[in-house]
């Protein structure tokens, strides 16, 4: 039963996928993989992607304020140095 | 289990801790062994019931006092050392990255979409927590990493076990991010992520992933079933 459902979770992403966008790293141009984006209730559902992504709007090199661009990046692997004492 | 493992580390240098049934403990065969009995490390669905290592943690250095171990590699009985010399490699790899901890699949997940940091952010206390104990300037980081296997300096093993978790917080999320905020450095194993997954069972890949240079692999569940 845990190998049917398993196969139906991953058909179903399958579909949600193809129907989806690339999702490319704003920063570093990396293809982080394919998600199926849903505007609902003032919100969006990402569907289908594997990666922790947060959201990013987009700088522009042209002054433009009938639109602006929702890009997706992620976080540099940690790497912050050992703290010895309190901030 | 033990025998493969005496083939890669010496055998009073292991440390069993049992979190089966008293029975079971009774029935091992090495000295080495603490029993833990905690319901928190025997939920069902992990993620949900906020599956938690901190009392084998706890167990685990409370044993250690007085021995003069350095380092300290966890590791759950499905994950399977590959390379002979793999304590040594992990312990250079520990020097190389001047790290306190490393950790597979290691991630900062701060503001993103990863599911276990959205679960746990929707408790007011989970952020406030950490704002009370960091020692770091941005008390908002929050680390993700496998819970299968980790390699520690002693200190900061010793440091994460003497916390007491506040309330349930998954243990994938909970020990990373509370040894970063007690100021230890937390590194990711990049070129040895690919041997270590969450699903499945690796057992078929062993001398492939072998060759391939991993130092263990994970998860292999079957290799001890009698």
């Amino acid at each position: 039963m845990k190998k049917i459902k398993q196969f139906v979770r991953e058909a179903g992403f399958a579909i949600f996928r193809a129907l989806g966008n690339t999702i490319v790293d704003a920063e570093t141009g990396v293809r982080l993989g394919r998600a199926f984006l849903l505007p609902w209730k003032g919100t969006i559902k990402v569907i289908g992607l594997g990666v922790p992504v947060r959201p990013v709007f987009l700088p522009q090199t042209r002054l433009t304020y009938w639109k602006q661009d929702l890009g997706f990046t992620t976080h540099a692997a940690p790497d912050f140095p050992r703290c010895e004492k309190n901030p | 289990m033990l025998e493969w493992w005496r083939r890669h580390v010496a055998a009073e240098d292991i440390l069993l801790a049992c979190g089966g049934s008293e029975a079971d403990f009774r029935a091992m065969e090495h000295s080495q062994k603490i029993f833990v009995n905690d319901p928190r490390l025997r939920t069902r669905d992990h993620q949900r019931e906020f599956q938690s290592y901190t009392a084998i943690f706890r167990a685990a250095s409370a044993w250690l006092r007085d021995r003069p171990y350095e380092c300290v590699h966890f590791c759950e009985y499905d994950q399977l050392p590959l390379a002979a010399d793999f304590n040594e490699r992990q312990m250079a790899r520990l020097d190389a990255e001047r790290a306190d901890l490393l950790g597979y699949r290691m991630l900062r997940v701060d503001g993103t979409s990863h599911p276990h940091y959205l679960y746990h952010a929707s408790n007011p206390r989970f952020c406030e927590f950490w704002k009370s104990i960091s020692r770091r300037t941005d008390p908002s980081v929050v680390m993700s990493m496998f819970g299968t296997g980790s390699v520690w300096k002693r200190e900061a093993f010793d440091a994460v076990a003497a916390i007491t978790e506040p309330f349930p917080i998954y243990v994938e999320i909970y020990l990373p991010t509370l040894a970063h905020h007690l100021g230890f450095r937390v590194r990711p194993l990049p070129d040895q992520d690919r041997f270590v997954d969450n699903l499945g069972d690796l057992e078929g890949t062993i001398e492939e992933a072998r060759r391939a240079g991993a130092w263990v692999v994970h998860p292999v569940k079957g290799m001890w079933n009698a």
